[in-house]
């Protein structure tokens, strides 16, 4: 494979974009599941994943947006509301999960057209 | 297998605890008169205990497991039977009491709404889930 054609720091960002937001789905998904389990802690995507990803797509290094890699964590933030020490609120998962999918369509669409933008100089025609 | 829909086995898992807790809550409320149950006492109210399954495998890029729902078991809840005068049931001991089943139809209720609420929840995560996948499927079709 030609690896140039693939190595625009735009495109590799919207990919590491798209990993991070299926591993959220993944953590909201969980965290959904134990709404109602004593001393659950939700989870979500390591903050520190945002800060790094921005730190290398302002170097324009296309090595470095990929060497990044998404994780998960317990969010250090959030607060037990009930006694029962679980810190989930349904509501702030409700919209996590379709802010989540926002930035998800949005991200396959950047993908999508980088992709066809990529056929167009090679063939001419879309 | 791929997995095409991230996360969902625990959604699936939280689907059925869930169902098994509804399933539960309706027995309680059908045998909220039970007077004679199997044992011949009062219908003993019965509450769904549910624990975390930690999942065993590692995610395969070492990201932190994600504990799966399951239903541990379901237990009698110990209250006393209530005890309500009417002197005229066959069932009436020298003081015209009779012991009906520890059940408390609001509390049920409410029980039910809570574990409806979790079920819809869950499956807003899977419908979610769901059009992410068919979004990724398309990428490339302009």
């Amino acid at each position: 494979m030609i690896e140039a054609l693939f190595n625009q720091p735009g495109y590799l960002a919207a990919k590491k974009t798209l990993d991070a937001v299926a591993l959220r789905q993944e953590a909201v998904a969980n965290n959904i599941v134990n709404l109602e389990t004593p001393g659950y802690k939700r989870v979500d995507l390591a903050p520190a994943f945002q800060t790094e990803l921005e730190r290398a797509c302002a170097s324009g290094d296309a090595r470095q947006i990929a060497s990044l890699n998404p994780t998960l964590a317990p969010d250090p933030n959030a607060v037990a509301s009930s006694l029962d020490g679980n810190s989930v609120h349904l509501e702030n998962e409700l919209m996590q999960l379709n802010q989540n999918s926002t930035t998800h369509a949005l991200e396959t669409e950047l993908v999508s057209n980088m992709l066809s933008r990529m056929r167009l100089a090679i063939t001419g025609k879309s | 297998m791929i997995q095409i829909l991230a996360g969902i086995q625990n959604t699936t898992a939280a689907l059925q605890a869930e169902q098994t807790r509804l399933n539960v809550i309706s027995e309680n409320i059908a045998n909220a008169n039970t007077a004679h149950g199997v044992d011949g006492k009062p219908y003993q109210r019965q509450v769904v205990v549910f624990a975390t399954a930690l999942q065993q495998a590692m995610n395969a890029d070492g990201s932190t497991a994600t504990p799966a729902l399951k239903v541990a078991s379901i237990e009698k809840d110990t209250r006393d039977p209530v005890q309500i005068y009417d002197p005229g049931n066959p069932d009436a001991d020298a003081r015209g009491m009779i012991s009906m089943p520890n059940i408390n139809i609001h509390e049920e209720m409410a029980d039910l709404i809570s574990a409806s609420r979790t079920f819809e929840a869950n499956l807003a995560v899977v419908k979610n889930s769901r059009s992410m996948a068919m979004q990724t499927l398309a990428i490339g079709k302009h």
